[in-house]
């Protein structure tokens, strides 16, 4: 059976309002990130020569997609979940804020790889947006049988609406 | 670090390989402080019995989101201050699994002119000490010309 239904087909185009990060881009936060992926450049920690052109210290440069964490006061499915064995520990925001797509919500997800541009750094202290949509849903055949390919676009911005960068993503469901 | 990069295209030659990218041996440790970083609690990277007995993993998971942060940092890295990181796109086609050590490598591909800046194409990837590839990429870099203008700042791409 197809899995690309018109309900399915019917998300292409979905896209979401801006949504702020909870939090502005922090120097422990930067470190930490910084130091998990074992680049101590000095660009991420203070004003120095090599980030003078960017305005001083600035995040990694992926940082502004991991900033989309649980608000204070947000559900908390960790805690929600504790005694479900089957929980494999994810929080919801794989899809960049977008919705789920209900009619292959129960299909496995894997993530397919990336196309990202980047266009500014995002500095310490700056508040990041990010805006979503679903740019395309297609249905593929592989060895394993049907499956589906999820592409996901999102724009992250500054405060002042300044592109930071762009991420096209592609995300396989079967 | 930024080092040992090109600081001018004119330096570029197609066919140079970057100075190769080593992570590891990664460890939970290593993956369960990334998992802090960016607050995302996927099991299958640090609890071995949920990866191997429910999710039916060989081990424990190497994040993507990790990988791709070292392939940006081989990219940064390598193209220097005076450069820029413009677009990188790659394909997770295989695990990389706890224990591993990982190989981040890039070739120039190829250099094409602009009217401001120099573009150079880079291939990329990620191979395990067994030399299997699971992150097979490219990238576009901008660097500037000798004695030419800056690369601009914030980015702008060239008119295609």
């Amino acid at each position: 059976m197809a899995l690309l239904t018109e309900a399915l087909k019917s998300y292409i185009g979905l896209q979401t309002e801006a949504e702020t990060a909870c939090d502005p881009v922090e120097r422990g936060a930067v470190r930490r990130h910084a130091q998990a992926i074992q680049d101590e450049d000095p660009i991420f920690r203070e004003p120095c020569p090599n980030n003078a052109r960017f305005g001083g210290p600035v995040a990694p440069p992926l940082y502004p997609t991991h900033m989309f964490r649980r608000a204070f006061g947000a559900p908390d499915p960790l805690q929600e979940r504790a005694h479900d064995p089957d929980y494999d520990g994810l929080d919801s925001g794989v899809s960049g804020g977008l919705p789920e797509l209900e009619p292959i919500k129960h299909l496995a997800l894997l993530n397919a790889g990336s196309e990202i541009e980047f266009f500014r750094y995002a500095r310490h202290g700056e508040t990041v947006k990010m805006r979503s949509r679903y740019a395309d849903i297609v249905e593929k055949d592989s060895s394993k049988g049907p499956m589906i390919l999820v592409t996901i676009e999102t724009e992250y911005r500054n405060g002042d609406d300044e592109l930071l960068m762009k991420t096209r993503r592609t995300l396989i469901r079967r | 670090m930024a080092m040992g990069g090109p600081r001018y295209f004119e330096d570029v030659e197609v066919g140079t390989t970057l100075p190769v990218l080593k992570k590891g041996p990664l460890t939970s440790a290593h993956l369960v402080r990334w998992s802090a970083a960016m607050e995302n609690w996927h099991k299958i990277h640090y609890d071995k019995p949920f990866a191997m007995e429910h999710d039916k993993l060989p081990g424990l998971l190497v994040n993507g989101s990790l990988k791709q942060q070292y392939i940006v940092q081989l990219l940064k890295d390598w193209v220097g201050p005076t450069g820029w990181v413009w677009k990188v796109s790659f394909q997770f086609r295989a695990m990389n699994l706890v224990g591993e050590t990982l190989s981040v490598w890039g070739r120039v591909s190829a250099k094409r002119d602009g009217p401001d800046y120099g573009l150079v194409d880079i291939e990329l990837g990620i191979t395990n000490d067994e030399r299997k590839e699971s992150t097979p990429g490219k990238a576009t870099l901008a660097v500037p010309y000798r004695g030419g203008k800056q690369v601009p700042y914030p980015f702008v791409a060239p008119q295609s």
